[in-house]
């Protein structure tokens, strides 16, 4: 009885989900995270699951490691070799500021400018060399360096993406010197211009690659001795899993690996239940994460700023993070308006009704104040009940301050954290040039099926669909996830076109020769995972802009496109994201990407169909919609396929709440999907 | 009175349809300006008076307060002329009434909801280039505002939703990038259209009278909330001045002083005493200087949301004829330089009420940069501009930012390889500026310094200021290092004669030009500052061994080097006997 399962870690728990075998329902665990060393939560959840490793096939990962250690600055301590003349890049930055009011704040590079070095080597933004490689610098600081005690040696050179000569020399020196370095040239990591990006990256990569190469063996080792005999697969930020072994050099790719699974779950769980265009919202305890998919694929974002002066510009999916959660904390400004977030009573002391301590009522706070929360669940490990009076004692104080009674003012807290979650959602759809209203809504995270109805509501989305297991979807999605590789370069020049001279433009025989050459290289490292696909999916994009516009679009192309096609293509792009083209303007191709993907075989992870007749409540609880209403509760097990029932209601799951208000309707699709839907 | 859940649903929603006219703008211009540096704004207005509702997250705050002046003179001219019609959009950039400097354009559009006039919405878009005789339009020799670009009084370009085709031609006509102008206009009226679509679903949720109510209440909440805030400045008159090195034309200093009266929770805030108005191009028109002010209380208030009723407790008098206060046909393209000044000044006498809350001066001077020629691969005419970055002010708690954009703005630089890629030029280096910050208990944050290099001969002009009146440190720290402007000719070192400003030089392969741009003041005594900062600042190369002896009181104990970089290790003994020595002497000679 083969399996395979995924584990995700997270801040305050580790998930585990088993697809369903033989047509029964999946398993899902949950076991605090060790933050001390998280692979012992894996193997925690592991055995709570009692998974047999001799018949585990896979098992599939993802860690918010890479992304704590940033946070909390625990990376390795790095050397930053430049160019002569530029070694203040990485701290100048772009000249900005931490915030567009305000004069405050600092910035602390993750390499120190006492660990920056400058080698003598130029070339020239067309590739060619000016000022050859000081081969004996190198060597000399190579040596110096020795003394210096560190992991990890960057080694990040003007142009180098389009000649990345020096750059590997560099690397072939230092390794002689000495082999136990990690050594990062920035052209490995991105083969793009805009030098402070891309040392930012480089330097992220290198920061990050000692903890998670060691991350990763352990965590092999573990399962190993545990009984496990195969590579793990690791999530990554763009959505795609790498083998554990390789995680190491793909460091600066697993920022958002958690995150990520969900939207990959969400995405693919909405799109086999035929919904094509999705938006994803994902609440938990701090944050809100909004993410929309186009048939099954969710869109990326190409630079995501992490820090203050801390962009990273590899492939992720565009989760666009605010702080509203749970533990959300709510307050009256010095105008007299209520606000909602970013501050977070994070899960300690956390919401008031948890009773850790808790003394500033948050969104938690509201949904059990109005009945949304089961007040029988039981809290933490010691089984001790929700303090309502405590959270609706607070949102008294709260009320005064606004003229509003306890129960008002914390439907004040829902509506504002609700319109928070909606500005945003409307933001990213708005943005990427779509009407939010064409969009199907997937709730998930502890908080989602909280306020999705609400949310749908808010902004008239016909739909909302809530996956079986909404609280553990991350470590859901590593299970149906596909394994990614992304390719890039540069190109930066000019279409030809018709009647105007070929000099200095691109010759598109170039392009597509660039394009076959990134196939070629991602096959090539899809063999090195070394893994059985199903199948493999190649994609070519240009990212193309009008003649000196800074913004480009990234537009799917054929690997063999002419430069006819190629412009007509952005054009199309355009009008749909901006409305208006710019007339006989010319193109320039930006850069050439390619997305080799290895696909999985992974239907039967999906849960399976049944069918399903209407349950009988577990009962009824008084619960505030625009006033209060005796509704009944359902037990999600209970809701097999077919069933259908009509709001207003309550389903309780272990890992969440699910409300559904009242003239909206929900029905179970043949995968045990809540789809919610409104008049 | 208005349900407080409206009212805040209504606040987010405005700023909601003004941060996605920004979007829409920034990635769809064709001015690396705008979208590269985000040099541009949206906001609504109110159609009765004019002021302010609701503005954009990412808008530059050099517009704030502006565009609402600007937008004050669009309706005094449309209803001179029969009011506002459906289906308009007009233009303006007008200096004197309600712009900044000719290449700002402003787009203002009413809204009707059910025939009737319910807002305005507004878009401020920095063009790259407008014409005049310089490119970019910063030009410090033209001594009237003809010579800096085509000027363009309010006037409609949209009317029943068709676009005045004679006009843009009109305009496009007198600019250098003609077809890249017109995509930032085509861009620009997409933009303001946008917002308008997305203001009427907002009306038709909530409808227009509870949105008006909202209004109403938004404005007079935040002017509440600004008393609050002025209530706790201890009552007083605070007057500080500082000085311009020059206007570019005529060497000599122009003062800008400043008198800030605090009254219970008003401010008045007065600029007599300032120069009168300046030859050269270092004028500023009175509303950027009103606006100025309000951007310097909204970096120490940062909380009280932006509307009509925010400044409303601070009255700005700037008398007429002075620098602050630009009328016809003064020239106004160093405007910025003015303006940096006048914030600088109102962070001088506020730090004497509130010092716990304001920082020591910023750099204080764009700096701009502006390369332009014909680039010898494309044939095509090109206009680069590198805005200085410099170093930020130490607050009173803690070391100032490294490498800022001038507060007044939020204007990125552009990388190095893309404009390597653009223009004919490569840059030698770009590094932290060594000791340029002020010396303090806080040091200021460093400035920068670069060198470029043409590849081809091109015309270089820039438009700076702070070499002879450097940022000022607070409450005893020191002073941040003067810009330099240095070039190499033909194999000589030259100093343009004004220091920080240069029209139109010719500069080839071979030639170079080093812009080194002030840090930020320091803040507290430098004699205080804890040994082992001193000692990082040493090791990370921010001050020199020689800063470090004298400024900080310290005594080296060692010093080696690691491939190439000098090393540090203080002796803390004697350097706490050095320190109580001068603070011994400093003490000794107070009392005489």
């Amino acid at each position: 009885m083969s399996t395979l399962v995924g584990v995700d870690v997270g801040g305050t728990f580790t998930d585990l989900f088993q697809p369903g075998v033989n047509g029964g329902p999946p398993l899902v665990v949950k076991v605090p995270s060790r933050p001390d060393d998280p692979s012992l939560a894996v193997m925690d959840a592991l055995v709570a699951a009692g998974v047999d490793p001799t018949q585990l096939i896979q098992f599939l990962h993802g860690t918010t490691i890479a992304t704590n250690a940033l946070i909390e600055r625990r990376g390795a301590r790095c050397a930053l070799l430049t160019t002569r003349g530029f070694r203040d890049v990485l701290e100048l930055g772009r000249r900005d500021r931490p915030h567009i009011y305000g004069l405050s704040g600092k910035h602390q590079p993750l390499v120190p400018r006492d660990r920056r070095w400058e080698i003598t080597e130029r070339i020239d933004y067309r590739g060619k060399v000016l000022i050859p490689l000081d081969e004996d610098g190198v060597c000399e600081l190579a040596a110096a360096l020795l003394e210096e005690d560190v992991a990890t040696v960057i080694v990040s050179y003007l142009h180098s993406y389009v000649n990345a000569a020096h750059e590997d020399r560099t690397r072939e020196l230092l390794v002689d010197v000495n082999p136990d370095w990690h050594v990062v040239t920035s052209s490995s990591v991105l083969r793009e211009y805009y030098e402070f990006e891309r040392t930012s990256t480089a330097v992220i990569q290198g920061y990050l690659q000692p903890l998670v190469t060691n991350y990763a063996a352990n965590l092999v080792a573990r399962l190993q001795e545990w009984g496990f005999a195969q590579d793990a697969l690791i999530m990554q930020s763009n959505g795609g899993l790498i083998p554990a072994t390789r995680a190491g050099e793909r460091a600066g790719h697993m920022l958002r690996s958690g995150p990520a699974a969900g939207v990959i779950a969400a995405a693919q769980i909405a799109q086999r239940a035929g919904f094509d265009r999705v938006i994803t919202g994902d609440m938990g305890g701090t944050s809100f994460d909004v993410a929309i998919s186009l048939d099954g694929r969710p869109s990326e974002a190409e630079t995501t700023l992490l820090d203050f002066r801390l962009p990273v510009r590899v492939p992720m999916l565009d989760v666009r993070t605010i702080g509203a959660g749970g533990g959300s904390i709510a307050s009256v400004d010095l105008g007299g308006i209520l606000t909602v977030g970013p501050r977070s009573a994070g899960s300690y002391p956390g919401p008031i009704a948890f009773g850790r301590g808790g003394t500033e009522p948050t969104v938690t706070d509201a949904n059990v104040v109005l009945g949304r929360i089961n007040p029988d669940r039981s809290i933490g490990a010691e089984g001790q009940k929700l303090d309502i009076d405590g959270a609706r004692r607070a949102f008294a104080k709260l009320g005064e301050q606004l003229g509003l009674d306890a129960e008002s003012a914390a439907r004040a807290v829902l509506t504002v954290v609700n319109t928070r979650m909606a500005g945003e959602i409307r933001l990213i759809t708005v943005e990427q040039g779509h009407d939010p209203r064409d969009f199907a809504f997937v709730a998930f995270g502890g908080g989602g099926p909280l306020h999705g109805a609400a949310l749908m509501r808010e902004m008239q989305l016909g739909s909302m669909l809530v996956p079986p297991s909404p609280g553990v979807l991350c470590a859901m999605g590593c299970v149906v996830a596909d394994v990614r590789h992304d390719l890039s370069r540069t190109v930066e020049r000019t279409l030809p076109r018709p009647g105007a001279g070929a000099e200095g433009r691109l010759d598109v025989s170039e392009l597509t020769a660039m394009f076959a050459a990134q196939r070629t290289e991602g096959e090539h490292q899809l063999a090195l995972d070394n893994l059985d696909f199903a199948s493999v999916e190649v994609q070519h994009f240009a990212d193309m802009a009008y003649t000196g516009q800074i913004h480009r679009l990234r537009v799917h192309v054929s690997g063999d496109a002419d430069a006819e096609s190629l412009r007509e293509a952005f054009i199309a792009k355009y009008r749909t994201e901006y409305g208006t083209e710019l007339g006989d303007l010319d193109v320039v191709i930006v850069n050439a990407r390619t997305v080799v993907t290895g696909r999985r075989d992974t239907d039967s992870a999906l849960p399976p169909a049944g069918g399903g007749e209407v349950p009988e409540p577990l009962g009824s609880r008084r619960v505030c919609f625009e006033e209060w209403i005796e509704t009944p509760v359902y037990s999600r097990a209970d809701l097999r396929p077919g069933c259908q029932l009509d709001g207003p209601l309550v389903i309780d799951q272990p890992d969440t709440t699910v409300i559904i208000e009242p003239d909206m309707h929900v029905r179970v699709d043949d995968a045990s999907n809540l789809i919610v839907s409104q008049p | 009175m208005i349900d407080p859940i409206t009212l805040s649903v209504v606040r987010s929603g405005l700023e909601q349809i003004c941060n996605e006219m920004d979007q829409h703008l920034i990635r769809s211009s064709m001015s690396p300006i705008i979208s590269e540096t985000n040099d541009c704004a949206h906001g609504i207005y109110d159609p009765r008076n004019g002021e302010t509702i609701a503005q954009g997250a990412v808008g530059l705050p050099v517009f704030l307060a502006n565009m609402q002046f600007a937008v004050q003179s669009v309706l005094a001219e449309a209803n001179a002329s029969g009011g506002f019609r459906p289906g308009e959009v007009w233009i303006l950039n007008e200096v004197y009434r309600g712009g900044t400097h000719l290449n700002d354009v402003n787009l203002v559009a009413p809204v009707f909801v059910d025939g009737e006039l319910f807002a305005l919405i507004a878009s401020t878009g920095h063009w790259m280039d407008i014409g005049g005789n310089a490119p970019g339009g910063w030009n410090p020799e033209a001594t009237e505002i003809h010579q800096e670009g085509i000027v363009i009084p309010p006037v409609r370009l949209w009317e029943d939703g068709k676009r005045n085709d004679a006009l843009v031609a009109m305009i496009i006509a007198n600019v250098r990038l003609p077809r890249d102008m017109l995509g930032d206009l085509v861009a620009m009226s997409s933009a303001v259209q946008m917002g308008e679509r997305r203001l009427r679903e907002l009306v038709d949720r909530y409808s227009q009278a509870t949105l008006g109510e909202c209004l109403v209440e938004l404005v007079e909440r935040s002017e509440r909330q600004m008393r609050a805030h002025i209530a706790e400045i201890p009552d007083g008159v605070y007057a500080y001045s500082d000085t311009i090195d020059n206007d570019g034309v005529v060497d000599e200093p122009l003062r800008i002083a400043v008198e800030v009266t605090v009254a219970g929770d008003s401010m008045s805030i007065d600029f007599s005493g300032t120069s009168a108005a300046a030859r050269g191009p270092l004028n500023l028109a009175a509303n950027s200087t009103i606006s100025t002010c309000y951007v310097a209380l909204k970096h120490i208030y940062p909380d009280v949301p932006i509307n009509g009723g925010t400044f409303r407790p601070a009255t700005v008098h700037v008398p007429a004829g002075t620098v602050t206060a630009a009328e016809y046909p003064r020239p106004v393209s160093g405007y910025l330089e003015v303006a940096n000044r006048v914030f600088d000044v109102m962070l001088g006498a506020l730090a004497q009420a509130i010092p716990e809350l304001v920082p020591a001066a910023p750099f204080g001077t764009i700096g701009v940069v502006t390369v332009g020629g014909v680039h010898p691969e494309t044939g095509r005419y090109y206009v680069g501009v590198f805005p200085y970055p410099g170093g930020y002010g130490a607050t009173g708690s803690g070391d100032g930012l490294v490498n800022g954009t001038p507060p007044i703005s939020m204007a990125n630089f552009v990388a190095l390889e893309a404009s390597e890629h653009r223009y004919p030029l490569m840059f030698e280096y770009f590094a932290l500026r060594e000791n340029s910050g002020g010396a303090g208990h806080f040091r200021g944050g460093d400035g920068t310094t670069y060198k470029i290099v043409p590849r081809a001969p091109l015309v270089i002009s820039v438009m700076g200021d702070r070499h002879d009146s450097v940022p000022f440190g607070l409450n005893g720290g020191g002073p941040a290092l003067a810009n330099e402007l240095t070039l190499e000719l033909h194999g000589e070192e030259w100093i343009p004669a004004m220091r920080t400003k240069l029209a139109k030089q010719e500069i080839g392969p071979g030639d170079s030009l080093t812009a080194s741009s002030p840090g930020g003041g320091g803040h507290g005594d430098p004699l205080t500052r804890p040994l082992e900062l001193v000692e990082q600042d040493l090791n990370f190369g921010y001050i020199t061994a020689e800063s470090a002896e004298e400024q900080f009181g310290v005594a080296i104990a060692q010093r080696w080097s690691v491939g190439g970089h000098d090393r540090f290790r203080l002796d803390p003994e004697r350097s706490e006997q050095l320190r109580a020595a001068r603070g011994a002497t400093a003490l000794t000679a107070g009392t005489h």
